[in-house]
């Protein structure tokens, strides 16, 4: 009976607030009040959906135009309002009424920004458990969505923090990581990619004598995905699942040894201004300078295309992608896959409705409005099974990166307990500026992860 | 009696508004701090634990809050000293010299004071580029080298690039306080030093600097202030604490912690201790600069 | 006394150089900034010093609408002058009585100002907000509409409330150089406490008001951390600063530098304004003694 009652509550509020579209305070107010008596009647199988939901979504490179047109699609198909807040600060927008218990009911924010803002409810137990949401139906459409979803990406620990089986965050938007470099500048000196680390450091030799550094990275923070590609293709799943649980001693093996190596020799091999616009504001400078031949490889996602889109460039240039090399000839080589995240705050008032919200995000319908080529903004491309096939241009080149042999590396340091005055990015990533100015050596380099794992170890997620 | 009671009205009346905005707004947000400091919190979840002292005690122990400290110190140390000196020279300058166009410096040199710190930064990010920035090219004129100097790229430089832009940004404003406290020195007093022969430093360091120390040790405790403040200001437009947190100041430090590391009760800790110690360190300097007040 | 004309000359000659150039390093990078705002985007990725190849005013145009500059503009006036109204009302009684007159806690009230210099808005921003959140929720309780968070009129007390200390410690200082003497005439021409506050002490005050007015104004007009907190509503108003934000680059996309720079430019215009109208009497303000502490 109750649950009935709330069911016309919620009918009648969303037939209201069609009629009126007007956003008053008070509307709102009473809109929050029947949510949450709908959410208490938990239901897993059935969602009751809302009148309204909160959608709050990062405006990155990929525009707010097809978030718009997908919260407009889905309050057409359902009848649920959307509340779409989009903002290129969403922490701050929505972080300081988080604070206050406000929350959002969906969040598109992906790991690895400044604010660290998912990190943080990760950290903090904070996250609504989405496995039943895998195992929904996709709103408009027959199959589930974990049929939908392309395999692998909801069982590394960027999806299911404390490994523990369990989805937390919701993959979307995915895209190849890999290096970056100017294909018209190779073919016009006549070399040849690199494919594996001992080719590499000869290109180097080679391009320095053109006065060309090897390397360039936008901030040290790009060296995330960098950094979990070397470690798979060092050693492997095995290998990768101890680094990022960080295992006791494990920088002391020989494939511990190498991975620092190769990043030491890597950042020998930097043009020497990185680290000073490696930072917020500046990075642009780093990238340019693949754009101006001098330098040959930059770790970077498909973004860098549509971020660099207005930069002047050398004639001839030619964006060109490729996977790491291998530590030995046949090697594995991997390639990082990117991809952001979507969750629920456990604090979030219409759970069931944002569960469902979500679901539709893997529709195909959904799928092809984030996937539409639009003016100033880029396509973002859903991680669902058979999509990939259907790109063109640029993103046609990076997204067969896995046809052509590299695998795909997913995952990345597990989360842990906050511990006050260590971060294992800090000393894994941010270091590396360190590195290529020589404040560093790799011992010292070593010795930083190694003492911020130490430190980490016991606090890991259960 | 009436009188005394129709003051004593006056005074509460005149007084009471400020004392409960003060107190609402900034005495119990403190407060507020200084409890948090005592807890372990992420910012978000409802689980706040009591842990005492706990968080000081992990302070004192992090190489990266004693680096910001470090940093921090030296900051107020070289852009106190330096402003102060060049702000003194040039209000003395403008105030006692006949210079042409004084009007002008005067107006110019307090700019920087009015602009905003992204503006600032932006500038000073134009200027520090190695490859292009205009210190470079003025360096590169007397200097034989072939590497460029990374000004905000070397760990052991960028700090001092930043104290160069916050100086930049603070000559004007000290330099029109001096000027105006030095035009309230009797004229008198050097026309009768002239006669007696006394050199322009002499009457420097016998008659300004000495009818000016009260505004000296009030622009001190600014300085203190200010520069904990704009550093971070300064450091977050320009470096974001980096390279590898080699510039990383005292409250650029607390806002990684309190907001980015989920150690929120954590960052109020530093929070407590950049209070307490810029409120001990302006009292040391206002004891040390203690001298009789010279009245005229 | 003239026995050394040459020293004298170099002298001279020392001292221009070392103004003109301080000068120099001031006007440069000003002008470089009003410079960039003229860029097109492309010219951004090579040599900042270079000068623009055509002049971009479109890029103000387009700051100007992208950053819904004009309805901030309003929001970032409004603001200030509320907050400095406010100020002043509060202030002046509190600075002229807490440095002439002598009364019971006179000396812990003092103090207590005085340490308030040393707290930092960027700590006490989070406690505030939350503050306003309990307040909210409580008129919410009582079916009232919510009143602190998202409102401008709220945002300009608690920046007059935290300009408090600086505000009162200038004010003191200057009262504190007044003879008692006028008081004293005034009282004896039968005007009572208030009548001779307002129309004696204050108007002989004004160089001082302007000074503080001048601080804050520019203090106020580009604070972004209290006003990005306190007005976190995506549709609700936006001061400038905050609005300054639209124009930064998002995550991953390409940058419009011409348009920032421009919104820059616009930003910074009013301070400059209104700098260039009040400089003179800002030195005679601390001329005065306002900041003889």
């Amino acid at each position: 009976m109750r649950k009935f009652l709330s069911v016309i509550l919620a009918m009648t509020l969303v037939l209201t607030s069609f009629a009126g579209c007007g956003k008053t305070e008070t509307n709102i107010s009473t809109n929050t009040e029947t949510s949450t008596s709908t959410s208490t009647s938990e239901n897993t199988d059935k969602p009751a959906p809302a009148g309204k939901i909160t959608v709050a979504a990062l405006e990155s490179a990929y525009g707010v135009e097809a978030w718009k047109e997908v919260a407009a699609a889905y309050t057409k198909q359902t009848g649920v309002e959307v509340n779409l807040i989009t903002d290129k600060n969403i922490e701050d927008v929505i972080g300081a009424n988080m604070k206050a218990g406000e929350y959002p009911d969906v969040v598109h924010l992906a790991t690895g920004r400044p604010a660290a803002l998912t990190e943080t409810m990760i950290k903090d137990n904070a996250l609504t458990d989405l496995t039943d949401m895998l195992s929904m139906t996709v709103p408009g459409e027959t199959k589930k969505v974990s049929e939908k979803i392309a395999k692998g990406f909801t069982e590394s620990s960027l999806t299911n923090p404390y490994s523990d089986g369990k989805t937390y965050l919701a993959p979307m938007f995915y895209g190849p990581c890999g290096l970056f470099y100017n294909q018209g500048l190779f073919e016009e000196k006549g070399w040849t990619v690199p494919t594996t680390w001992d080719e590499m450091w000869a290109l180097g030799d080679k391009a320095k004598a053109e006065n060309i550094a090897l390397f360039t990275y936008p901030t040290a923070g790009y060296f995330d995905a960098f950094f979990y590609a070397l470690v798979y293709s060092v050693g492997g799943a095995d290998f990768f699942d101890k680094v990022t649980n960080y295992a006791e001693g494990i920088w002391d093996t020989s494939e511990g040894k190498q991975v620092i190596d190769i990043i030491a020799k890597l950042a020998s091999y930097t043009e020497k201004s990185v680290p000073s616009n490696a930072n917020n504001d500046n990075y642009l400078k780093n990238q340019q300078l693949v754009l101006d031949n001098k330098a040959l490889f930059m770790p970077n996602g498909t973004w860098v295309v549509g971020e660099m889109g207005k930069a002047p460039r050398t004639d001839g240039f030619k964006w060109g992608l490729t996977a790491l090399p291998a530590v030995k000839q046949g090697g594995d080589r991997y390639s990082f896959t990117w991809f952001e995240q979507i969750w629920i705050p456990a604090a979030a008032e219409n759970k069931e409705a944002a569960k469902n919200f979500i679901a539709y995000l893997y529709s195909d319908e959904a799928a092809k409005i984030f996937a539409k080529e639009r003016e100033g903004s880029q396509p973002a491309i859903q991680p669902i099974i058979g999509l990939a096939d259907s790109l063109e241009g640029d993103n046609k080149l990076f997204y067969s990166i896995y046809d052509n042999g590299a695998k795909a590396a997913l995952g990345g340091f597990a989360a842990t307990d906050p511990v006050e005055g260590v971060s294992i990015a800090e000393a894994t990533f941010e270091a590396v500026n360190s590195l290529v100015s020589g404040d560093k050596t790799a011992e010292d380099y070593k010795a930083g992860i190694v003492k911020a794992s130490d430190a980490l170890r016991p606090h890991i997620k259960k | 009696m009436d009188k005394q009671k129709g003051r004593g009205k006056f005074v509460f009346f005149c007084v009471a508004p400020a004392v409960i905005l003060f107190t609402i707004f900034m005495v119990i947000p403190t407060f507020n701090i200084f409890k948090m400091s005592l807890y372990k919190w992420g910012g978000y979840s409802n689980n706040k634990t009591f842990i005492g002292f706990e968080n000081f005690r992990k302070l004192f122990n992090d190489q990266k809050f004693l680096g910001a400290f470090q940093n921090t110190i030296l900051m107020i140390v070289i852009v106190t000293i330096v402003t102060f000196a060049f702000a003194l020279v040039f209000a003395a300058i403008l105030q006692r010299e006949k210079i042409k166009g004084q009007n002008f410096f005067r107006i110019i040199f307090y700019i920087p004071n009015i602009l905003s710190v992204v503006v600032i930064s932006a500038i000073f990010s134009a200027i520090y580029d190695a490859n292009n920035g205009m210190l470079n090219s003025i360096v590169n004129l007397f200097r034989n080298a072939n590497e460029p100097i990374y000004w905000l790229g070397d760990q052991k430089i960028v700090i001092y690039a930043i104290i160069g832009a916050m100086i930049w940004q603070a000559i004007g404003y000290y330099m029109v306080m001096y000027m105006a406290s030095m035009a309230a020195v009797p004229e008198s007093l050097y026309e009768s030093a002239n006669l007696e022969g006394a050199s322009r430093l002499t009457q420097f360091f016998q008659i300004t600097i000495p009818l000016i120390w009260t505004n000296i040790r009030t622009t001190l405790t600014f300085f203190i202030i200010s520069s904990i403040n704009l550093s971070f200001l300064f450091v977050k437009a320009m470096t974001g604490g980096g390279p590898d947190g080699a510039s990383e100041v005292f409250l650029s430090y607390m806002y990684k912690q309190a907001y980015t590391n989920s150690s929120y009760g954590y960052g109020m800790a530093i929070g407590v201790l950049v209070f307490l110690f810029s409120f001990a360190l302006s009292a040391i300097i206002n004891a040390v600069t203690k001298r009789e007040v010279i009245e005229l | 006394m003239k026995s050394n004309n040459a020293k004298e000359k170099i002298f001279k000659i020392f001292v221009y150089v070392a103004l003109i150039t301080l000068a120099i390093t001031i006007i440069i990078p000003i002008l470089w900034v009003f410079m960039a705002s003229l860029r097109d985007n492309s010219e951004f990725y090579g040599n900042p010093w270079a000068l623009p190849k055509s002049l971009h005013w479109e890029n103000f145009v387009e700051a100007w609408t992208t950053a819904r500059m004009g309805e901030f503009m309003l929001n970032s006036i409004l603001t200030t002058a509320m907050a400095l109204v406010m100020l002043l009302i509060i202030a002046l009684p509190a600075a002229y009585c807490l440095s002439r007159f002598k009364f019971r806690g006179k000396k812990f009230l003092n103090t207590m100002f005085m340490a308030g210099l040393f707290i930092n808005v960027n700590y006490i921003v989070v406690p505030i907000f939350l503050m306003f959140v309990d307040a909210d929720k409580f008129l919410k309780s009582m079916g009232l509409a919510r009143f602190f968070l998202n409102n401008i009129f709220v945002l300009a007390l608690v920046y007059a409330s935290t300009a408090l200390p600086f505000t009162i410690y200038l004010l003191s200082g200057y009262f504190v150089s007044l003879p008692v003497a006028y008081e004293e005439a005034a009282y004896v021409d039968g005007a009572g406490y208030f009548r001779t506050m307002v129309q004696i002490i204050f108007p002989m005050a004004k160089p001082s008001i302007i000074t503080i007015i001048l601080f804050n104004f520019l203090s106020f007009w580009n604070e972004y951390i209290i006003a990005m907190t306190m007005l976190s509503d995506p549709k609700g108003p936006k001061t400038l600063p905050v609005g300054l934000m639209n124009l930064m680059k998002a995550q991953n996309a390409a940058a419009e530098y011409g348009r920032m720079y421009a919104g820059l430019v616009l930003v910074m215009l009013p301070t400059l304004i209104l700098y260039i109208c009040v400089q003179k009497k800002l030195t005679q303000g601390m001329t005065l003694g306002g900041l003889k502490g």
